[in-house]
């Protein structure tokens, strides 16, 4: 291909329509071979044509791109590819310059399906484990009465309207801050990381919900996307992910501190019960005088049985004292000559002795004579012998 | 003289007068030690006694009211 010149007419430079597409089709050739996705269509092969000819169609917002793979090429794959699949394209750029057509020019195809896309995903998941991204370890728990709870989701709304209703039907006083986003197609990942970052720095913003409705195995790959798990990993409060239903599990949830089934579930994580937490406490105020006042009345039962104890043991011990004194006294008088001096005997002694004979003692001694009840004393004044 | 001291003199006292080997004249004069001793021992019990119920009166009265709570 030979050197791109202008016609000079006069101070104006004018190129042919042939070395416009020139030009443009070396600079196009500078480009870096790519990557890109779509929906095969058209796709055209004829055995005297050099080339294999197709149509790639973008399934988000029909953007079509046509493409072209040398026929050689394209047998060797084997890849008995049919109008509708979708494929992964590796190439670069071309201009077809006698039509002045941009096209992909094909190096490589590989077909794009449902069990592709669950292994890239698979990949992405294992890649973010590894990084520790669902670490059971790093889920926080949620704050039991949020300041304020923010909530991304997208502006279509079911979703919205659920999470919105649920709180405040639980929890007449949340306050909630909501960033609305796009929640599908090809700007949703980045719109969704962006949103999760905005509603973030609001003030006061204790918990986070990412909230979207059910919908296909496509709709919900935003959710997927590292760049919306990496936001919620990142996300400074606890947040919670209701994504989809409950079969559903797109990469943010394990993300997420805490996954929720539906936007319901969502509302009853992030708030509690209002009524339910005035009657516990009801419940509990009650509870707290009843222990109190058990409480209160075990000790004085305690106190009054240690009390009665106390005073029987003192009481008991004095008595079996009295009783060994009085089995003592009940001898001592069995022994004693009592019952002899009941019966109007007496005993004299002198000098502590006891007189047995009347010529033990003489006129003036002094004597002393016992009788049951006392005794007396006396001075023998006659003996009688 | 302690109320033991006086209990065990008291005991030592019937044993001995039990044993049957005591002299007369010194078995009067240890009944009359006995008694004696019984009378100082009864004095002793007696004041316990009357404190014990003296106590037990005051703690009747001062038994707290939430022991039967009005509520």
């Amino acid at each position: 291909m030979g050197k791109v010149e202008a016609i000079d007419y006069g101070d104006r430079q004018v190129y042919t329509v042939s070395a416009f597409n020139r030009g443009v089709g070396s600079w196009l050739q500078r480009l870096p071979t790519v990557w890109v996705e779509g929906e095969i269509s058209e796709l055209r092969r004829q055995e005297p044509w050099q080339s294999v000819f197709f149509t790639l169609k973008d399934t988000g917002d029909g953007s079509i791109l046509t493409g072209s793979m040398p026929r050689g090429q394209f047998d060797a794959l084997r890849l008995d590819l049919r109008n509708g699949e979708r494929v992964h394209v590796y190439g670069r750029p071309e201009l077809f310059e006698q039509r002045g057509e941009l096209r992909l020019r094909a190096l490589g195809i590989e077909r794009f399906g449902l069990g592709e896309h669950l292994a890239a995903l698979e990949r992405l998941k294992q890649k973010l484990a590894a990084e520790g991204l669902f670490a059971p370890e790093r889920k926080r728990p949620l704050p039991r009465f949020p300041r304020r709870i923010g909530l991304v989701t997208g502006n279509d709304a079911a979703a919205k309207r659920d999470v919105i209703a649920s709180v405040q039907a639980r929890f007449p006083p949340a306050r909630l801050v909501v960033a609305e986003t796009f929640v599908q197609g090809p700007r949703a990942a980045e719109a969704v990381a962006g949103s999760l970052r905005t509603i973030c720095a609001e003030p006061e913003v204790d918990v986070v919900v990412l909230a979207r409705g059910g919908g296909s195995f496509e709709d919900l790959l935003p959710f997927s996307d590292e760049r919306v798990v990496r936001a919620v990993a990142g996300c400074p409060v606890p947040i919670v992910s209701a994504v989809g239903h409950e079969q559903d599990t797109p990469l943010c949830d394990l993300a997420a501190d805490v996954r929720a089934s539906t936007p319901t579930a969502a509302a009853r994580l992030v708030v509690p019960d209002l009524d339910e937490l005035l009657a516990s406490l009801a419940r509990a105020r009650a509870g707290l005088g009843r222990g109190a006042r058990r409480s209160v009345e075990r000790h004085a039962e305690r106190l009054a049985s240690s009390g009665t104890r106390l005073e029987r043991a003192a009481g008991l011990l004095v008595e079996r004292r009295r009783a060994g004194v009085e089995r003592s006294a009940a001898k001592l008088r069995a022994l004693s000559p009592l019952a002899t001096l009941e019966r109007g005997y007496a005993i004299v002694r002198h000098e502590g002795v006891v007189v047995r004979s009347a010529v033990a003692l003489a006129v003036g001694d002094d004597i002393d004579v016992r009788v049951a009840d006392g005794g007396v004393s006396a001075t023998v004044t006659e003996g009688h012998a | 003289m302690t109320f033991e001291e006086a209990e065990r003199e008291l005991q030592q006292i019937v044993e001995r007068l039990e044993s049957g080997t005591v002299p007369l004249d010194d078995a009067i004069a240890l009944w009359e030690r006995g008694e004696e001793l019984y009378r100082l021992c009864r004095e002793r019990l007696d004041a316990a006694q009357g404190k014990v119920d003296e106590l037990a009166r005051r703690v009747e009265e001062a038994r707290p009211t939430t022991a039967t709570p009005a509520d």
